[in-house]
């Protein structure tokens, strides 16, 4: 029987043992437990900012795309219509938060790398571009100054009016495709084509006339007070000039409006200054062509625009090369007013009348009489109704005034008491013409001749004959030794 | 007188001077035509190149061929600005004088046989 309490007593203890071990597996397990907590929400921590940052990055990727894509999309083609036109505005970056981040500069660097490349291989390709059609307009312009010479002399050639009304139209045409074709190659830099010989002023502005269609509505008023010429080397520049801002002004005004030219003698040069009555130019209009006509960078072909203006870009060309000035402006008639100046130290000179003479098609100056050219010219360039106030010795047997215009003439009677033979009457509707002499009867045949007519002495008479044959002798061996009369013999005292 | 030797390429054309026209508005015209001027004040709608073959006339009377030359133009644009100018009444133009030649005078005898045949 003893056997039960100690069982007893040994399961007590081992119960005791147990529940002994069992505490402290129990505590060991609650520290493990805090621990792992701990991790595990350290774990958690570091899992969410992981996750944020991730987050963050993706985000910031999707931004970089959506820049790039912008960068191709927007800002490349952006770029390449602002080369081309200048106006137009480059955008900037999509999210201002890169501003000056590395992407940003990278992005740039793009930028200016395209820039680069494009206007680079825009001036080769243009220069390209011009050298070809400078090629080309040489070869062909001096094909139309062959084609000009055969023209000019069958038009010497051939009288009949059929054959002279082609040959004139197609000198004409010939003349019109002559102006395009320098003109286009002046733009590409080409020179002029043609060096010719000093010419007067007002000769220059009238053949500049005669390249244009509608050169009726011209209207040139010479108001040069000497024979200005322009020196061998500028007169097809000033030219080509001239009949370019002539072209501006008769497309853009009403061919019925006319267009005046005036020439314009200053104290230091001469100025050709072209008026129109037409529609004028808009501001930027007018600052796109001041800049053609003062810029000093080359020129691109491309920015003559389609179909190509050429005319200011051919003008701004020449002055730039030559030297002489041109000033485009709103004129007070609503039109344009465009003005060449010619400086007098390089540019002008004056020729001698005499050995030069002047083109039979050029305006007549308005100068005062002196000249033997300005006798008959002074009877035109005064108003109607006034007389001119000193006429010359050799204008007409007497200064009548332009009012008393008869269509038959009238035997001037005053100043001559004696009724002579009419020897100097102009022959009259119906009456046969008598062949008169060259030089102005006025000159020789003072009043005296017709008043002594019949009241000489027999020695006078002698003396008027000797004189007579005297003159006769000299005039011949004269005629042996000169040519009888200089191309203006008619007109010279 | 010999026309001007042009050293250079002309600068002002020849229609320039008629505004293209080239059929004068008379055809009775020829070279030797002889023209003259009409003693009247030239006024100032007269053109530059009509007012210089008027100058031309003034002191007496020269043939068209003659004023062409002076002017350096062509006969046939000189013929359209003289028809201009007869017709305005400020030229008068008179046509060549035939060459004085001989009667032909087989003709004659013709026509005096002729005569006499009619007689009889």
């Amino acid at each position: 029987m003893t056997s039960i309490p100690q069982a007893l007593l040994w399961c007590l203890s081992a119960g005791t043992v147990a529940a002994v071990v069992l505490a402290a597996l129990l505590v060991r397990v609650r520290k493990e437990r805090a621990g792992l907590r701990a991790r595990l929400t350290a774990a958690e921590e570091h899992s969410s900012a992981t996750l944020h940052g991730n987050t963050e990055l993706s985000a910031r990727l999707r931004a970089t795309e959506a820049e790039v894509r912008h960068l191709a999309e927007a800002r490349l083609p952006d770029l390449t219509l602002a080369l081309a036109h200048p106006h137009v505005p480059v955008r900037g970056l999509l999210d201002q938060r890169f501003g000056g981040s590395e992407t940003d500069e990278a992005l740039d660097a793009v930028m200016a790398q395209v820039s680069e490349a494009i206007t680079k291989e825009r001036t080769r390709v243009d220069a390209a571009a011009q050298s070809t059609l400078r090629g080309a307009t040489t070869t062909i312009q001096a094909l139309l100054y062959q084609v000009q010479t055969s023209l000019q002399a069958m038009q010497h050639k051939y009288d009949d009016p059929q054959i002279a009304q082609d040959l004139l139209d197609a000198d004409f045409l010939n003349e019109q495709a002559l102006r395009r074709v320098q003109a286009t190659g002046v733009v590409c830099g080409a020179w002029p084509g043609l060096t010719r010989e000093d010419s007067y002023l007002a000769e220059l502005v009238v053949g500049a006339t005669s390249r244009l269609r509608g050169y009726e509505r011209v209207q040139v008023s010479n108001q040069l007070r000497d024979p200005v010429a322009v020196v061998a080397r500028a007169v097809e520049p000033i030219a080509i000039t001239v009949t370019e801002l002539l072209a501006n002004a008769l497309h853009h005004s009403h061919r019925e409006l006319p267009v005046t030219v005036t020439l314009q003698q200053g104290n230091r040069g001469a100025s050709v200054i072209i008026d129109d009555y037409g529609v004028g130019m808009h501001d930027d209009e007018l600052k796109h062509a001041m800049e053609l006509l003062a810029s000093n960078d080359g020129l691109l072909l491309t920015q003559l625009g389609d179909p190509p203006r050429s005319g200011f870009a051919a003008a701004g060309q020449l002055v730039r090369q030559y030297g002489f000035g041109v000033h485009v402006e709103p004129s007070p008639y609503g039109g344009v007013r465009a003005v060449v100046y010619i400086p007098g130290d390089p540019l002008l000179t004056v020729l001698d009348e005499g050995a030069r003479p002047i083109s039979v098609m050029a305006p007549m100056p308005h100068r005062a009489p002196g000249g033997p050219r300005d006798r008959a010219a002074v009877p035109s360039a005064m108003p109607t109704g006034a007389s001119a106030p000193a006429t010359p010795a050799g204008a007409l047997p007497t200064p009548r005034p332009a009012a008393e215009a008869h269509a038959v003439p009238v035997q001037p009677a005053p100043a001559r008491p004696v009724a002579e033979p009419a020897p100097q009457q102009p022959p009259v509707e119906g009456e046969l013409p008598r062949r008169r002499r060259r030089r102005p009867q006025a000159e020789q045949q003072p009043e005296s001749h017709p008043d002594t007519l019949n009241l000489r002495s027999p020695e006078e008479t002698g003396s008027r004959w000797a004189a007579l044959q005297r003159g006769t002798e000299s005039g011949r061996a004269a005629a042996h030794s000169e040519p009888p009369r200089s191309p203006e013999g008619n007109a010279q005292s | 007188m010999t026309p001007r030797q042009s050293s250079g390429r002309r600068l002002v054309p020849a229609y320039l001077a008629t505004g293209g026209r080239a059929r004068p508005s008379r055809n009775t015209l020829d070279r030797l035509t002889v023209l003259i001027g009409v003693d009247m004040p030239i006024t100032s709608e007269v053109r530059p190149e009509e007012h210089r073959i008027l100058e031309l006339l003034q002191p007496g009377a020269l043939t068209l061929a003659e004023v062409a030359a002076h002017l350096h133009l062509p006969v046939s644009v000189v013929k359209v600005l003289v028809a201009d100018l007869v017709d305005a009444g400020r030229l008068h133009a008179r046509v060549p004088i035939p060459e004085a030649e001989q009667f032909d005078r087989q003709i004659l005898e013709r026509v005096l046989d002729g005569l006499r045949s009619l007689k009889s």
